[in-house]
């Protein structure tokens, strides 16, 4: 019998509410079809009634957890139409803030994961130790989200002697834990049920869908922006692009893991060899006629945007695309076959923050009978169909 | 990549081919030659994935354009279409990964993608009225509003 669920859209915790119809044979999910817009607010309509300055306010505001990547991504497609040259020290800033946001990212993706697996302790653990990279953020921009810190032309804060001590002490906490969750989450037992071999993306597959970022390299493609068409400075710095090739939930969990190590290595070199000057150059309101793109990697994955401009100081067009609709199709591909209680765990490791789905409804395909489930029924059913059949 | 390898791997005129900047091409070509353009970009060396599809507004016209990405460079293929007819061929059979970008465009522009089976809508919400398009000109804030009945 095929049962079909409305997954969504409604879930408390997270931004981006996205509704899934899955049909399901018996306990196998064996199609899906997603449905977006519910947080659609129209902002490429709106930006053609703002200026250019308004509007790196509204790119931080795009995504919460990855403003300064759109925040950069904006900056940087505007500064190219300009042809304004800035300074040095600003692109080296440009990099920290980007990396703090990847392992700030990270974090918080790896505790989301780990409530989806119903393990609490790991939840609090990545959490309380992402509370460590949001200190250093508020430090340097005196916020702990949009950090504001991204504008035409440069960036607004610096960074002075000081901070560099303090940022140096966190990081090597923070690499001490990234240490200890590389060897949590490959040698837990009830971590590797619920990840090792679950949510398969082929590489194949993720060619042909065009995954990007953890996703991507997490089914072994190196495809990173970062390395591919480096911006700020990252031409500058010497890192290596993460990859596993497993092709799962677990690779997902550890590109990300090493990916934070990776992170604090950037950061550590660029504080070191950060040159001094300016932070940033004046910016003209108007903006003269022509198109441009910018590409970054944000924690979640490429981040395009297209702005055409038309010599006033609005733009004509501006478009944006973020890595969770690149990923979506993906998604779907490996939501394909898993089983119901392995829904949350999968949909989690994009990191499309929809993993907290608030409610799922059963349509019973002969009676169309409707039994609705919380997002809370779901997360239960998932842990003790685990329980049950391994006894985690 | 160079100017002379998208020239000779596409078979088209270099007045056809701007140089925008290092690692920036933007190629401009017919419609009916779209399908092929894709597919021998496709077959070049370092191609990766395609980043998105961005169409805009320009007066009579749709320009729709493709971001297909490779290690080394971004080519930005643009295709026009009327407004009075706006149908191009859809590339989902060549790039599967398109689908959704496709149904974006559709929601937005109204733009018909001949041979995508689904293109029901994807960001607007259901009850949308028919033949208003929010990112087309003409449908100005105003405009949509009086449409759906609201106030701002």
């Amino acid at each position: 019998m095929t049962f079909e669920i409305p997954f969504g859209p409604q879930h408390p915790a997270l931004e981006e509410p996205i509704n899934f119809m899955f049909e399901i044979e018996e306990e196998r999910v064996v199609n899906v079809k997603p449905r977006l817009g519910y947080v659609h607010r129209g902002i490429e309509k709106i930006a053609e009634n703002r200026n250019y300055q308004q509007l790196v306010y509204l790119s931080e505001r795009i995504c919460g957890i990855c403003s300064f990547a759109h925040a950069l991504c904006y900056s940087q497609v505007v500064e190219e139409l300009l042809d304004l040259k800035i300074p040095e020290r600003a692109k080296f800033i440009r990099t920290i803030v980007a990396e703090m946001e990847r392992i700030q990212n990270h974090y918080l993706w790896l505790g989301l994961t780990a409530k989806e697996m119903g393990f609490e302790t790991l939840f609090m653990y990545a959490w309380r130790d992402r509370e460590t990279i949001i200190e250093m953020l508020d430090m340097i921009s005196g916020k702990r989200v949009n950090y504001g810190m991204s504008t035409i032309g440069g960036v607004r804060r610096d960074i002075p002697e000081p901070m560099i001590k303090r940022m140096e002490e966190s990081l090597n906490h923070l690499e001490a834990r990234a240490e200890y969750y590389t060897k949590v989450c490959t040698k837990d037992p009830s971590i590797l049920k619920r990840t090792v071999g679950i949510g398969i993306l082929r590489p194949r597959e993720a060619r042909a869908l065009c995954a990007v970022g953890p996703t991507a390299r997490a089914s072994g493609i190196p495809r990173d922006v970062r390395a591919d068409e480096p911006y700020a400075a990252y031409g500058e710095i010497p890192f290596k692009v993460v990859t596993y090739r497993g092709c799962d939930v677990a690779s997902r969990m550890y590109v990300r893991i090493d990916e934070i190590k990776e992170s604090i290595k950037i950061i550590r070199y660029a504080l070191k060899n950060m040159p001094e000057g300016p932070i940033r150059v004046k910016a003209p309101m108007r903006v003269p006629e022509g198109e441009a793109i910018s590409r970054v990697e944000a924690p979640r994955g490429e981040n395009l945007h297209f702005l055409k401009s038309n010599g006033t100081d609005k733009p004509e067009r501006w478009k944006i695309r973020a890595p969770t609709l690149a990923n979506l199709l993906s998604l779907c591909r490996m939501l394909m076959g898993v089983n119901l209680a392995d829904i949350p765990v999968v949909i989690a490791g994009i990191d499309p923050c929809i993993a907290c789905a608030e409610r799922i409804a059963l349509i019973d395909a002969k009676t169309k009978k409707l039994k609705v489930w919380e997002g809370k029924d779901l997360w239960r059913y998932a842990n003790e169909w685990y329980r049950k059949r391994y006894g985690l | 990549m160079r100017r002379s390898e998208i020239r000779k791997q596409l078979r088209i005129r270099a007045r056809n081919i701007i140089v925008q900047r290092d690692r920036r091409f933007f190629v401009n070509i017919e419609k009916k030659d779209l399908k092929r353009a894709i597919r021998r970009l496709m077959q070049m060396k370092n191609y990766t994935h395609l980043s998105t599809i961005t169409a805009l507004d320009v007066g009579s016209m749709i320009e729709v354009i493709y971001h297909v990405a490779f290690t080394d460079a971004l080519v930005s293929v643009k295709v026009q279409t009327s407004k009075d007819e706006p149908i191009i061929p859809s590339i989902v059979d060549l790039i599967p990964g398109v689908a959704l970008y496709e149904r974006e465009i559709h929601d937005l522009f109204g733009v018909e993608f001949e041979g995508n089976p689904d293109l029901s809508p994807l960001l607007l919400p259901d009850g949308w009225p028919e033949g208003v398009y929010p990112l087309r000109k003409w449908w100005s804030v105003d405009r949509v509003l009086s449409k759906l009945g609201g106030k701002r």
